[in-house]
């Protein structure tokens, strides 16, 4: 039986094919989230199924979760990310007790307890601050992609503080340390230090290990030990990241077939 | 007329008080279709769910008439006395007296949840210098300033010490706007010292007998000053029967509360029974009326709870709400998410306990105002949420934060850290502007991902 998670991000729909009876991913596939999010989860979803000779016909079921899952009305049920992170985490870090999602346009921290079930949880309030969003303002001003800025930070030799949380103000304060001339990689840590530190506010005094980071910007190279470094404690890498959600809602929709 | 409980849109109200006009429904002198409150101004009704009661109908034709009893009060040549921040004891020694009315200006702080952004008092309010960064009780200052509301009282009277900060501020530059007021201190609760005489308060709580007589002394100022405009003393047996018809009132609510949080089936919709609550401290400025729209509420409910119906089915989630919110849709958003009112705190929790009626009445009344939540430290207000969550077998708390309100910003988190220490409850704080469109999609997913928690907490027996 194949059934399917769709993570509708803010920034991205991510999608993973389950087989129950091979207790495996059959497939996955991202695309960008636009406005038409509907059509463009089912034009993935259906893309993923024809690469692996498959039909909507074949999908016994469909979770959908994420910032859009009220809109995929393809999908049979919607659960929200927190769960699913959960879910996700539970099946490639069963060990994990703390997991932090960075997503596009908010963060979470999940407490797992020993069976992997939520045991509590808190998301960032309002702002953008330590979110992808944060990332893809200051990778546009420094004139680079995201994914360079990890490799950019990597190369920094003295980390420029930067003192906004808000992201606006943010990127006020980075034009004017390129006006004084800072060097872009010395910004580029300071803004992963700054996501690091407004995620770990947000799990104070209350990390406990294993941690495990999930979503999309843990893709950006050294972010987990950025996080690491403000959480004062080892954070582990989900393998595939962003696909997290997904795959807990996938796995959610196998359970509820069961 | 008796229909089974069923949410209704404002288009379905108006169908609904046809069939119930048809059916003989005999209405008081306030009542009419909910509709005609849209007309007045009051948009946000077009965007929410109600109860499909006469009693509700009553009830909310009662809450968005009050600006018309006070103007036919001060027509009628009553005195008019506008309480400020106390939360249920001012009103209590204003209605001991004949030919008082009292209310709460600051219950001007809902005239945009109700009527959105349409009447601007919120605007006047930036105008004058109190911006979003302030409670958005601010609005009270832009109904004095365009007297589209109430009528100006005769006689203002505002808590100050151990009370919120913003409100006090507002109030301050309403005495510089030429509404003089009549101050009194609510000291800060505090624990007894080892060598200090303690005096229990409603509700579980103790303190200093010192605070109280403090506090007796201040109530007492304030009854002159009100004997002095109703032209008559507020003496102990007027005070006494005053006391004993807030506690009817009291009284009322707690045997609703209890109706509806015990019931296996939510009887009540969580929307109305906030309002209904709300009762407790102004009365709507009526305090016979509002205990007969109370009585009616609560004959609503026994007979839905001995039918056993209700709204969200057995299985919906127990939830321990914490403040009031500035959005009304919150509370439709929480039946939608698969929730249920079981608890609440509204912040005047001590409004709802009864006045002790075994004690000489003035300091009984001391004794309450020492009991607010708001005048003591975050933690005993934790303590009493995490006790009565538990006792009442909440299986999730939401602490709602109203944006600006100084008095609320740091205690949701003691608050919600005090569930889940003292009782495992999971808890989740959500910030609810009076209009929360921009927010609505995130705060849904906490509530939900809380009440997927929650159902998961089942499973598992935890």
């Amino acid at each position: 039986m194949i059934v399917a998670g769709v993570d509708a991000g803010s920034r991205a729909i991510k999608i993973v094919l389950y087989d129950t009876a091979a207790g495996a991913v059959a497939g996955r596939a991202s695309c960008d989230q636009g406005v038409r999010q509907e059509d463009i989860a089912a034009r993935a979803l259906d893309g993923l199924l024809a690469d692996l000779g498959l039909a909507r016909g074949d999908v016994a079921r469909v979770v959908a979760t994420g910032y859009g899952r009220a809109a995929l009305a393809f999908a049979d049920s919607a659960v929200t990310e927190i769960t699913c992170h959960a879910r996700g985490v539970r099946a490639v870090a069963p060990e994990a007790r703390t997991a932090v999602d960075i997503g596009g346009q908010d963060s979470k921290v999940i407490w797992l307890d020993a069976g992997g079930a939520v045991r509590d949880f808190v998301m960032n309030d309002r702002c953008a601050a330590g979110t992808g969003r944060f990332l893809e303002v200051v990778a546009s001003r420094l004139d680079a992609g995201v994914a360079d800025l990890g490799a950019m930070a990597a190369e920094s030799a003295q980390p420029v503080p930067i003192s906004s949380t808000c992201v606006v103000f943010a990127e006020t304060e980075i034009v004017g340390l390129l006006a004084s001339a800072a060097d872009p990689r010395d910004i580029a840590a300071g803004v992963q230090k700054s996501i690091a530190s407004r995620v770990a506010s947000m799990v104070g005094r209350r990390a406990v290990e294993p941690v495990v980071l999930t979503g999309g910007v843990a893709l950006v190279p050294g972010m987990a030990a950025a996080l690491a470094a403000a959480l004062g404690c080892p954070v582990a890498l989900a393998p595939d990241p962003q696909y997290t959600g997904a795959l807990g809602a996938a796995l959610l929709a196998a359970e509820a077939r069961a | 007329m008796n229909a089974p409980p069923r949410r209704l849109t404002l288009d379905d109200w108006d169908a609904r008080y046809g069939d119930l006009r048809r059916a003989g429904l005999r209405e008081p002198s306030y009542g009419g279709p909910l509709r005609r409150h849209v007309a007045d101004g009051d948009h946000r009704l077009l965007r929410l769910q109600f109860d499909n009661s006469a009693a509700a109908l009553r009830l909310w034709n009662f809450l968005l008439t009050e600006e018309d009893r006070l103007h036919a009060a001060r027509a009628e040549g009553r005195r008019i006395v506008g309480a400020m921040k106390d939360l249920g004891t001012v009103p209590v020694m204003a209605y001991s007296l004949p030919g008082v009315v009292a209310f709460y200006p600051d219950g001007a702080w809902w005239t945009p949840c109700v009527m959105e952004m349409s009447d601007e008092l919120l605007a006047v309010a930036d105008r004058m210098g109190i911006d979003e960064t302030f409670c958005p009780v601010r609005a009270m200052l832009g109904a004095f300033v365009t007297r589209r509301h109430f009528p100006i009282p005769d006689l203002l009277v505002c808590s100050a010490g151990a009370v919120c900060d913003d409100f006090s501020a507002i109030a301050q530059r309403l005495n510089g706007l030429g509404h003089p007021i009549l101050w009194w201190e609510a000291p800060h609760r505090s624990e007894p010292e080892p060598d200090e005489e303690a005096v229990p308060l409603p509700g579980g709580g103790r303190a200093p007998r010192a605070q109280v007589a403090f506090l007796e002394s201040e109530l007492r100022r304030v009854g002159e000053a009100l004997g002095r405009l109703a032209g008559t003393d507020l003496d102990d047996a007027r005070l006494a029967d005053g006391i004993q018809r807030a506690n009817g009132i009291r009284r009322r609510l707690r045997e609703l509360r209890e109706a509806c949080f015990t019931a296996r089936v939510a009887p009540l919709p969580a929307l109305e029974l906030l309002i209904a609550e709300m009762l407790a401290i102004h009365f709507c400025s009526d305090l016979e009326e509002a205990g007969a729209v109370l009585d009616d509420l609560l004959d609503e409910v026994r007979r839905r709870v001995a039918a056993g119906t209700g709204f969200g089915g057995a299985d919906a989630v127990r939830v321990y709400w914490v403040n009031p919110v500035a959005d009304l849709r919150m509370m439709n958003r929480l039946e939608a998410a698969g929730g249920r009112l079981c608890g609440t705190e509204f912040l005047f929790s001590h409004a709802l306990d009864g006045i002790p009626e075994d004690v000489p009445c003035w300091e009984a009344l001391a004794r309450a105002a020492a009991a607010d939540p708001m005048a003591g430290p975050a933690r005993d207000r934790a303590a009493r949420i995490a006790r009565d969550a538990a006792a009442l077998g909440a299986e999730a708390v939401i602490v709602s934060r109203i944006p600006g309100a100084s008095h609320c910003a740091t205690e949701g988190g003691v608050m919600a850290d005090a569930v889940r220490a003292a009782a495992g409850i999971p808890a989740v704080e959500i910030e609810v502007p009076p209009l929360s469109d921009a927010v609505a999609a995130q705060v849904s997913t906490r509530m939900e991902a809380l009440f997927e928690t929650a159902r998961a907490r089942r499973g598992c027996g935890t």
